[in-house]
């Protein structure tokens, strides 16, 4: 289990403070109106932001010391997630070793990881020649190879066509099953969101608003929540 | 957990030293001034016609070439903008590298062109017109400015115009804009904000520029502080008065380039050449007439003392001057001391830069400290610096021995603002793009540098490295103050030869420096840069 326990930040003017639990081996969508934090929230966890104050406890573990190197996390952003003049193998490559030094048995996890995201034999390829799927693929392979027990989802899917994204979240799903992964999911869209996650921890007003099972969320009648689904008449 | 703290702060140590090389000969210079306070009598500034004379023309001459330049290089860039001509491809090639051609080189060109046996004098008395001298005084060194400021200015300025989307052209057709309107609706806007500090980079550069002003110049009525600094330290040996120079100069230089960065925003060097845009009002022929005729006056003024350079050459002695051991010992000492001060150069933008990432979120004031570190080489003169070295090292060591390290190091410390206008821009979109991916991976260090920034960092980095050793190949500054009869550069050796009327030495010595610069340039942009850059 994660701990969030009054976890303070301030990005620009806003001010943040989050607490809440993420459980183990599920899917957490977190949901909430653009600005509302949620990649702050996800920044928090991966070490790219530093919190103010407050504890982020794993397995009773304070993680807030800790670089985001060293922590049990992997992410996959929107974009960016390649080194464009690197070839897909290297590009996964870097999850193991950051100067690329691979045992031979390395190299063989490499492979095995692009043939499961569905890429197996074009390792030598650049990511130019890929199409956007392709690409969030290859770092899903990453992320893959480097056996952290939680994975951070940054919208990643948002630029691809729907019946891609269908695609992509079905092929996280069963990498999720295979490999017990924990997942941390931002996304803009409750329905589909709702397919993949059974926790959903709703963001609003500076920290976390509503936390509970997915199939409850529909449900709430909270002002913001109802305001964010475009549920309010007024 | 000892070992990781020392691997995350290398590059604060790195940093360090890259900061101490910049800043460290500041402060002996500032201090080594200092020692000469007290002897400056500051009443000469008032009662010494000659200084004042000095410091007046410094002024008038930087100011006239500043407009000449910028003011030609607007409707030059405009008709270059326009036109699409075979061989243009090559010009702008021929002006990108224009402003790192030796002085020396250009100040030949001139004379082969303007001299009084040169071409137009030439052509004037087949004419039977008169002919006469006109290259030595304002007139020669105005040619020589504009020769080298103009192609910086008209490539600066046609990056701009070709960064106006094709959208902007379809949409001003559509209106039916005039010609005046485009300019004042859609060029004008674009190419205001680099103007003023365009301005005065090239009045700073004029302002203390030092081959051009000893070979065209000289007298009171054509001398500059820079070359009147030289003159004090290495005739007179009055060093008060070198001190006294340095200070006025020091200070007219900073407010300029204050001046210009308080007025805009500098433009970065790069490669790229915009996508060529058919513009709507190139049919009328007015303006074919207008954009032919401003061509040729770009190819008289920039073109022409090149081929003059060549040509000349080419009759030269070739046999007697490449016998000579003179030259290639010469040309070894440039171009070792040229490669050496880019690497150098190199290793000092690079800590400058780290430091600045690694400092921009959480330290802001830090990274715009180091910012103007950057620029503080452009206010500080190149021979400034020597002479504050000079006097700082003569009591220390034979500063004679040492010359062409010293050559080496204010060499590179002249160079850093160009490599960081090559560098800065891609090495921050870079760290902007791939910091959080680097993070997470443990990419950083030696891993960082070897992965990621090399490779997608090269094609700047090349060029950069191209800039400053092409320039230092030129340099006929430093070298002047502390050049020594048994070692010595090329740029001095054609100096010489020059000033003794050697004339076929000269012409040979030309060429050779020139096809060194260009050898060291294309060896730094695509050895380093690769083949693409």
């Amino acid at each position: 289990m994660l701990e969030l326990n009054r976890v303070q930040a301030s990005q620009g003017r806003n001010q943040f403070c989050f607490t809440g639990t993420l459980s183990q081996g599920k899917c957490t969508a977190l949901m909430g109106a653009s600005g509302a934090g949620k990649t702050t929230l996800l920044n928090l966890l991966a070490g790219f932001v530093m919190p103010d104050s407050g504890q982020l406890l794993w397995q009773g573990q304070e993680l807030a010391t800790l670089s985001p190197a060293q922590r049990p996390f992997t992410s996959l952003f929107q974009e960016h997630n390649l080194f464009a003049h690197l070839n897909l193998f290297d590009n996964v490559g870097l999850g193991l070793h950051p100067g690329l030094r691979l045992l031979p048995e390395q190299v063989e996890a490499v492979n095995l990881a692009l043939q499961q995201v569905g890429l197996g034999g074009m390792g030598q390829r650049l990511p130019s020649s890929l199409s956007g799927g392709q690409r969030q693929r290859t770092a899903l392979a990453r992320a893959l190879v480097r056996r952290q027990p939680w994975l951070l989802l940054d919208e990643p899917f948002s630029a691809l066509d729907p019946g891609l994204r269908q695609e992509m979240m079905s092929l996280v799903s069963d990498l999720q099953q295979q490999y017990q992964l924990s997942i941390v999911l931002v996304t803009h869209d409750p329905q589909e969101a709702l397919k993949m996650a059974s926790e959903v921890m709703f963001i609003a007003e500076g920290g976390v608003y509503w936390q509970g099972h997915g199939n409850e969320f529909l449900q709430q009648i909270n002002e913001p929540i109802q305001r964010y689904l475009g549920h309010t008449t007024g | 957990m000892m070992f990781d703290y020392v691997r995350h702060h290398a590059w604060l140590g790195f940093s360090l030293i890259a900061l101490g090389l910049i800043v460290g000969p500041f402060v002996v210079v500032v201090f080594a001034l200092s020692g000469q306070f007290a002897a400056i009598d500051w009443s000469l500034l008032a009662t010494d016609a000659y200084l004042r004379a000095v410091i007046w023309f410094s002024i008038w001459q930087a100011a006239l070439s500043t407009v000449l330049s910028v003011g030609l290089a607007l409707p030059l860039a405009r008709a270059l903008a326009r036109r699409q001509f075979v061989g243009r491809g090559l010009l702008l090639r021929v002006f990108s590298v224009a402003l790192v051609i030796p002085p020396i080189v250009a100040v030949y060109g001139l004379v082969v062109v303007h001299g009084r046996q040169g071409w137009v004098n030439e052509l004037l008395r087949y004419l039977d017109l008169s002919s006469g001298s006109y290259l030595y005084g304002l007139v020669g060194i105005l040619l020589a400015h504009v020769f080298f400021n103009l192609p910086l200015a008209t490539r600066i300025v046609l990056q701009r115009m070709e960064s106006i989307e094709p959208e902007s052209w379809r949409l001003a057709s559509q209106l039916g804009m005039s010609s005046w309107q485009h300019w004042r609706l859609l060029e004008w806007p674009h190419i205001r904000s680099v103007l003023a500090p365009l301005a005065a980079l090239i009045f700073a550069l004029c302002f203390t520029s030092f081959a051009i002003i000893m070979s065209l110049g000289g007298g009171p009525r054509a001398t500059t502080l820079e070359v009147a600094i030289y003159q004090a330290v290495r005739l007179d040996f009055d060093l008060p008065l070198a001190t006294q120079l340095s200070l006025v100069q020091l200070v007219l230089c900073s407010f300029i380039v204050w001046l210009g960065l308080r007025l805009g925003r500098p433009a970065e060097i790069s490669h790229s050449i915009g996508v060529h845009v058919v513009r709507p009002d190139i049919g009328s022929w007015q303006s074919k007439l207008a954009d032919v005729l401003l061509l040729l006056l770009g190819l008289v003024l920039i073109v022409l003392p090149l081929s003059g350079v060549i040509l000349a050459g080419l009759n030269g002695h070739w046999g007697q001057v490449l016998g000579d051991a003179q030259l290639w010992l010469a040309a070894w000492n440039s171009l070792w001391v040229a490669v050496c001060a880019a690497a150098l150069c190199l290793f000092m933008a690079w800590g400058l830069l780290l430091m600045r990432r690694h400092t921009q979120e959480r330290w802001p004031w830090v990274a715009a400290v180091l910012e103007s570190v950057g620029m503080l080489t452009l206010v500080m003169p190149a021979l400034v610096l020597g002479t504050g070295l000079f006097l700082a090292l003569r009591l220390w060591v034979d500063v004679f021995a040492i010359n062409l390290y010293l050559v080496l190091l204010v060499n590179s410390i002249l160079g850093l603002p160009f490599m960081l206008r090559v560098l800065t821009a891609p090495y921050l979109q870079l760290a902007r793009q791939h910091d959080r991916l680097c993070t997470s991976l443990d990419i950083s260090g030696w891993h960082r540098l070897r992965q990621i920034e090399w490779p997608l960092l090269k094609p700047a980095i090349g060029l950069g490295l191209a800039i400053v050793a092409a320039f230092s190949v030129g340099d006929l500054g430093v070298v002047a103050l502390f050049g020594t009869p048994d070692i010595k550069t090329l740029p001095l050796l054609m100096y010489q030869r020059l000033g003794s009327y050697q004339a076929d030495a000269a012409a040979v010595t030309a060429v050779v420096l020139l096809a060194l610069c260009l050898l060291v340039f294309v060896m730094m942009e695509k050895g380093v840069g690769g083949r693409r850059a």
